[in-house]
């Protein structure tokens, strides 16, 4: 029973700690432009978004379910299992992270977790049709409905204003914007915190310390509340040196379409369980944005590169996972979980900070000299 | 995942309709009565491009418009969120 709560607590750690990084990545992007557009000041952007992704986690727990029970059979799973899933995420999107490719680190959960399951349990204890249904199909449609919703918006949006003051547009807009800014950190938090609740309450019911009928206890939504806003607070400061590097080219109807289409799928999915990327939600949101105001600002070459990660993310965590299973199995025991957490903590360290200086720890430079905007999430 | 048995049909096709529905109303329409909206500012402030006035404002139909549809856009928000808030 000692043995297993110490992997608990290495459980609910490491998912936090997910959890954080999730924040820090992600969220002050939704800002970005109301910063860009001076609608905010740099310090009230960062203190809303991380307000309203505390705020989000409490919206719905539809996507927690989805996660933690919808996926994998509760009853073959063990908490090793769920351990060694999380580390394959990790590891997958630190991998991503350093070489500068676009991912989802919602995939990369739900591949961590399906690949250790399945080197655990084998494929009996994979629910393989709820991962179509409640995954991989909104996985594909979610960028395709956020880039029509957006097209249909933004070309709405011009239309409607075509004859209008210039002066009223721009403002009316960069106001707007505001709103729909703070309604996609708000989508954000419920999307993403919802995952790594969903990752905890699995944990905590393959443990058996709350029965497989039971909802996310409260003491995980809070945490994971405050684990994702505390990111998004202190990964904030990165807006400002983002906003240099040309991050977003889109002009202000756009961005507020563009943002409005990705609020709208994202709340709406989360009320139906699906556990979206909101990486690629916003990605299919912006290049709707560009389709609605004729074709000339559209970068397809994101689409291919999103479609590609796509495909990657999944099986690439998933055989993470499942190695990261296999090898803590081999040495057997907490102490092969133990290991294993040891051995990641070393490969996020050796990743995150190259000898070159402590200036690569944020995403603005990477060793690839990719643009920044394939990491945008 | 040679034995994975697909017991019940993989898609559940009334789901993905109503989140396609509900993101049209919620995203685009949203954004559409925005827009019109500020179509309807404009038309009461009036174009004044260059200092002279283009086009002539204080139409007050176009502050109806205009506070018609910022509160049907806020009423949208709240009933979304609350519809979200009442499912748990």
């Amino acid at each position: 029973m000692a043995a297993n709560d110490i992997v608990l607590g290495a459980v609910v750690i490491t998912a936090l700690g997910f959890d954080f990084t999730n924040g820090f990545h992600d969220s002050a992007n939704a800002m970005a432009t109301s910063v860009a557009t001076g609608a905010l000041k740099p310090k009230a952007a960062v203190a809303l978004a991380g307000v309203l992704n505390f705020v989000g986690a409490f919206l719905s727990l539809s996507v927690a379910a989805t996660i933690a029970k919808g996926i994998v059979n509760t009853d073959l799973v063990t908490l090793n299992v769920v351990f060694a899933g999380l580390l394959g995420a990790i590891v997958w999107n630190l991998l991503t992270w350093y070489f500068g490719l676009p991912s989802s680190s919602s995939h990369a959960l739900i591949g961590g977790v399906v690949g250790a399951t399945l080197v655990a349990a084998g494929t009996s204890a994979v629910k393989g049709h709820a991962i179509v249904s409640k995954v991989l199909l909104p996985a594909v449609l979610a960028p395709v409905v956020a880039g029509l919703v957006a097209a249909i918006g933004t070309y709405l949006a011009y239309r409607l204003t075509a004859r209008s003051a210039d002066r009223v547009i721009t403002k009316g807009f960069k106001l707007g914007q505001v709103g729909s800014a703070s309604l996609v950190s708000l989508a954000h938090g419920t999307n993403d915190a919802q995952k790594t609740m969903g990752v905890i309450t699995l944990a905590l019911i393959t443990n058996g310390t709350i029965n497989k009928t039971a909802t996310t206890p409260f003491w995980v939504i809070v945490s994971c509340a405050l684990a994702i806003s505390a990111g998004t607070y202190l990964g904030g400061w990165r807006v400002m040196r983002t906003l240099g590097k040309g991050l977003v080219e889109i002009h202000t109807p756009q961005g507020f379409a563009a943002e409005g289409s990705t609020s709208a799928v994202l709340l709406v999915s989360a009320h139906f369980g699906f556990p979206l990327s909101t990486t690629h939600v916003c990605t299919g949101s912006i290049l709707g944005s560009g389709v609605g105001k004729r074709l000339a600002t559209v970068r397809w070459s994101v689409a291919g590169r999103m479609a590609g990660a796509w495909l990657v993310t999944l099986p690439a965590a998933a055989l993470v996972g499942g190695v990261a299973f296999k090898v803590a199995d081999i040495i057997g025991g907490t102490l092969g979980v133990l290991v294993m957490a040891f051995l990641m903590a070393i490969f996020a360290a050796g990743l995150t900070s190259p000898p070159a200086g402590r200036r690569s720890t944020t995403t603005t430079s990477t060793p690839t000299g990719k643009s920044t905007d394939s990491r945008r999430r | 995942m040679g034995s994975i048995v697909l017991s019940a049909p993989p898609v559940d096709a009334s789901s993905l309709v109503k989140v396609l529905v509900a993101s049209l109303l919620g995203g685009a329409g949203l954004v559409a009565i925005f827009a019109l909206g500020l179509a309807g500012v404009s038309a009461y402030v009036g174009n004044t491009e260059g200092g002279a006035a283009v086009a002539p404002g204080r139409k007050p139909a176009g502050l109806m418009v205009a506070l018609t549809s910022f509160a049907v856009v806020i009423a949208g928000v709240a009933y979304g969120i609350s519809v979200l808030l009442n499912s748990k």
